[in-house]
């Protein structure tokens, strides 16, 4: 197979490969498959989730078809052993605490594979199907914004080292290791703390598929976001020269150096055809791009997916003012 | 082969027991009620509560809590033990208690749904029942889904409708604290219905008292039509509540006289509201403690309740009524002769207590307990061992015990709370449920492959 790429984006792909630094920038996108959660689908999700694990995707992303995607990412985690599982699901005609509740519930069961593709519904339908009233596209944006930080604060609420189980004292549950959400946006607030314990990755990342970026809005897309998802539409067929071009250059380093939030951390396979031999199609394209050196080595069991798209891990901060112990402190001082 | 064996000739006429006899009021195919025949068959659940102080976590076997490999070896056993249901518990505001989250008991779940679906995909049989709240979601977003649970799981999707409708929880959704309390069952009566009008896939245009909603119904039926419904019924607008809208009952009642009382009354709010009373089922709250000799058993269930409740959840169990610190007062002591703070609202919120009338309820319970001489720790774990619907002894005793519910009717089976996790189910299956085969009271192996057919529910 002969490769196409010319000399300065072979250089900086090889450059991206050694450059991969701790806090993640320079390291290789990882290759994600688009699956659309078709009802039809639900009989054969399970041979095909493994069998494009087995051909070396990194990751799905499942887009909605109809089947909720966070149950068809949930229902795919015991059948995988290493795939990060990113549902693309609304941040806007949804509560806040249920969401965040939800994807910190996958990252649990699937022991860390978790991510979520940020979508901003900008569809009526969508805001009559729960009785509100549809935003425009810039209060879309400063919702989505705004969702986004309250899922984030949700999902820190609890220390990593919350549940205690001291016998001794019989306590279970350390308060002072966890803390309120306190959020306050423009449309809705959160009390918190979560309903559940702190999930492996803490906060597991949250991406911005080029395709839902407009709606989504720029500040959520290139600043708030632990990155962006290069959106390849294979529908007419998988050419691995064009699609290594794509990638070259999506990834080649800008001048000044961007933002972490700009960096493509996933590419994704949008439209892949399930009739015309998918597996086979991915396997020699993932091997070609690996060749390339364009995408990253297939993740092996235990890593999480922060870990895989090269995200730091994410330290658990108590914010004084948060702090769920805090009545007890007060009646303390007062005594 | 839907069930065991018919029972024997000799164990189909062994005389009732004289309590079981009392309860009677008609022939063998009617005894409680003329419009209830018993089936004679029970099927289990387990209700993974996930919070309050039933699951003992002091042990070193005390697994995590939300580990999925906790849930996953549960629900094996469960299905070893053909359990028609695994039902998850869920509340949506973390417990507190006198302004702090709560810390004695465990506390912390994943979302019932996600760890359904994940489990929908490492079973084969078990219905998946997820509690979910009809006040703090959207009833399209809800139907969804339960609906995507059901098709994920070939038809093995469940519903326990809960209606809390404090504000308190209402601080973690956009809506607040909304409704109020008398209009819980009205508001969710309707956002039942326009999930069922999803799930049979219909326009809908609904313009309600504290939403509007349009939207079209877009996915097949699953393989059992909808999701089962479960509701607690436990209280008499809650008991109507269930009686027209729900498939299940699960309201705790751990005497055969209170079960059969039970049965009665749900029948005739059953009748009443145009249903056959065969489209109910009543699988009550339990907790069952076994061990093979009806004295190991009574040692053990003084060996649970300890672990259960610790010196400090005896006091923090009578601080929810008493509305103050209590912390001075002997746990080995006499319960407080301190009048409480409250008169409405209990201090641990999110209990499902705080509706208690403290004043009255303090004084009964201080009469009670030194008329019978116990300790704060003492009455504490009576007290909370009787509201979980205990069935304790030797399996033959618990055993037989069962067959007469069966026989009578009075129930079609539990919601069973395993006390330790994940290895509470084992002595249920291993020692009480091979004796409820060999009696003929319960299934060998699956009646069918949906959670409505497992549960004896007539096809919609």
């Amino acid at each position: 197979m002969s490769t196409t790429v010319t000399s300065d984006e072979s250089s900086a792909s090889s450059a991206s490969l050694s450059a991969a630094a701790a806090d993640g920038s320079g390291a290789l996108p990882v290759l994600a498959v688009d699956l659309v959660t078709a009802p039809s689908l639900a009989g054969s999700l399970a041979p095909l989730a493994r069998g494009l694990e087995e051909a070396g995707v990194g990751a799905l992303t499942l887009s909605d078809g109809g089947l909720h995607p966070v149950h068809v990412a949930a229902h795919l985690a015991p059948l995988t052993r290493a795939l990060g599982l990113l549902p693309r699901t609304d941040a806007i005609y949804v509560e806040p605490f249920h969401l965040a509740t939800q994807l910190m519930s996958l990252d649990h069961v699937s022991h860390g594979r978790a991510g979520w593709l940020l979508q901003a519904e900008t569809d009526p339908s969508a805001a009559d199907a729960v009785g509100r009233d549809v935003l425009g596209l810039e209060a879309t944006a400063r919702e989505a914004a705004d969702v986004l930080g309250a899922v984030r604060t949700i999902w820190g609420t609890w220390a990593p080292d919350a549940v205690v189980r001291d016998t001794d004292r019989g306590v279970y549950l350390d308060a002072s290791r966890l803390q309120y959400a306190d959020v306050e946006a423009e449309t809705f607030s959160v009390r918190g703390p979560a309903i559940t314990p702190r999930s492996p990755q803490g906060l597991p990342p949250v991406l911005v598929a080029d395709t839902d970026r407009e709606a989504a809005g720029e500040r959520t897309a290139t600043e708030l976001s632990d990155g962006r998802v290069l959106d390849l539409d294979v529908s007419g067929g998988a050419r691995a020269e064009e699609i290594a071009e794509r990638i070259a250059s999506a990834t080649a380093p800008p001048a000044p150096p961007s933002a972490p939030a700009q960096q493509v951390r996933l590419v994704r396979l949008v439209g892949l055809d399930l009739e015309a031999d998918p597996l086979g199609t991915v396997r020699q394209l993932a091997e070609d791009l690996r060749t390339r050196g364009l995408i990253s080595p297939a993740p092996a069991p235990g890593e999480t997916l922060r870990d895989l798209l090269g995200l730091p891990e994410t330290p658990f901060d108590l914010d004084p003012s948060r702090r769920a112990d805090r009545a007890r402190l007060t009646r303390e001082e007062s005594a | 082969m839907t069930t065991a064996p018919a029972p024997s000739a000799a164990r189909a006429e062994a005389p009732l027991s004289p309590e079981a006899a009392e309860l009677v009021t008609g022939p063998a195919e009617h005894p409680l009620h003329p419009e209830h025949t018993p089936t004679g068959q029970l099927s289990f659940g387990v209700f993974f509560q996930g919070v309050n102080s039933s699951t003992v976590w002091r042990l070193p076997e005390s697994g995590d809590q939300v580990a999925w490999e906790s849930f996953e070896s549960l629900v094996r056993t469960a299905e070893r033990g053909v359990f028609s249901a695994f039902f998850l518990g869920e509340g949506l505001r973390l417990r507190e208690h006198r302004g702090v989250p709560f810390e004695l008991d465990v506390a912390g779940r994943p979302d019932a749904q996600t760890l359904l679906a994940a489990l929908a995909a490492t079973t084969e049989h078990i219905g998946l029942v997820a509690t979910q709240n009809t006040t703090y979601n959207d009833p399209v977003d809800l139907a969804r889904r339960l609906q995507t649970l059901d098709l994920l799981s070939g038809g093995r999707a469940g519903w326990n409708i809960v209606t809390t409708d404090n504000a308190w929880t209402g601080e973690n959704f956009r809506r607040g604290g909304y409704l109020d309390h008398a209009d819980r069952y009205l508001h969710a009566e309707a956002f039942v219905q326009v999930a069922e009008q999803y799930w049979r896939g219909e326009q809908i245009s609904h313009d309600g008292a504290h939403y509007s909603v349009r939207t079209q119904g877009d996915l097949p039926r699953s393989a059992q039509g909808r999701p089962v419904l479960f509701q607690a019924g436990a209280s008499p607008a809650g008991q109507d509540f269930a009686a027209r809208t729900a498939d299940v009952i699960f309201s705790p009642h751990g005497t055969l006289a209170a079960a059969a009382e039970f049965r009665r009354s749900i029948v005739e709010r059953t009748v009443a509201a145009g249903r056959d009373a065969s489209t109910v089922k009543i699988l009550p709250g339990a907790e069952i403690i076994l061990a093979p000799t009806v004295a190991e058993a009574e040692e053990k269930v003084r060996w649970v309740r300890d672990l259960q409740i610790g010196p400090e959840q005896a006091i923090a169990l009578l601080e929810q009524y008493w509305g103050r610190d209590l912390s001075d007062f002997d746990p080995d002591g006499p319960l407080p002769d301190v009048p409480p703070e409250v008169v409405e609202s209990g201090v641990t919120r999110g209990s499902g207590f705080q509706f208690a009338k403290a004043e009255e309820l303090t004084r009964q319970w201080r009469e009670e307990a030194a008329e019978k001489g116990q300790s704060i720790l003492e009455f504490a774990r009576v007290k909370s061992g009787a509201r979980r619907g205990a069935f304790t002894g030797s399996y033959d005793q618990v055993a037989d015990r069962l067959v007469e519910f069966a026989r009578l009717g009075a129930i079609d089976g539990l919601n069973i709370t395993p006390w330790l996790i994940p290895s509470g189910l084992d002595d249920i299956v291993d020692h009480l449920i091979p004796r409820l085969q060999e009696r003929g009271v319960y299934p060998t192996e699956y009646a069918g492959t949906t959670l409505r057919e497992n549960l004896g529910l007539p096809p919609l």
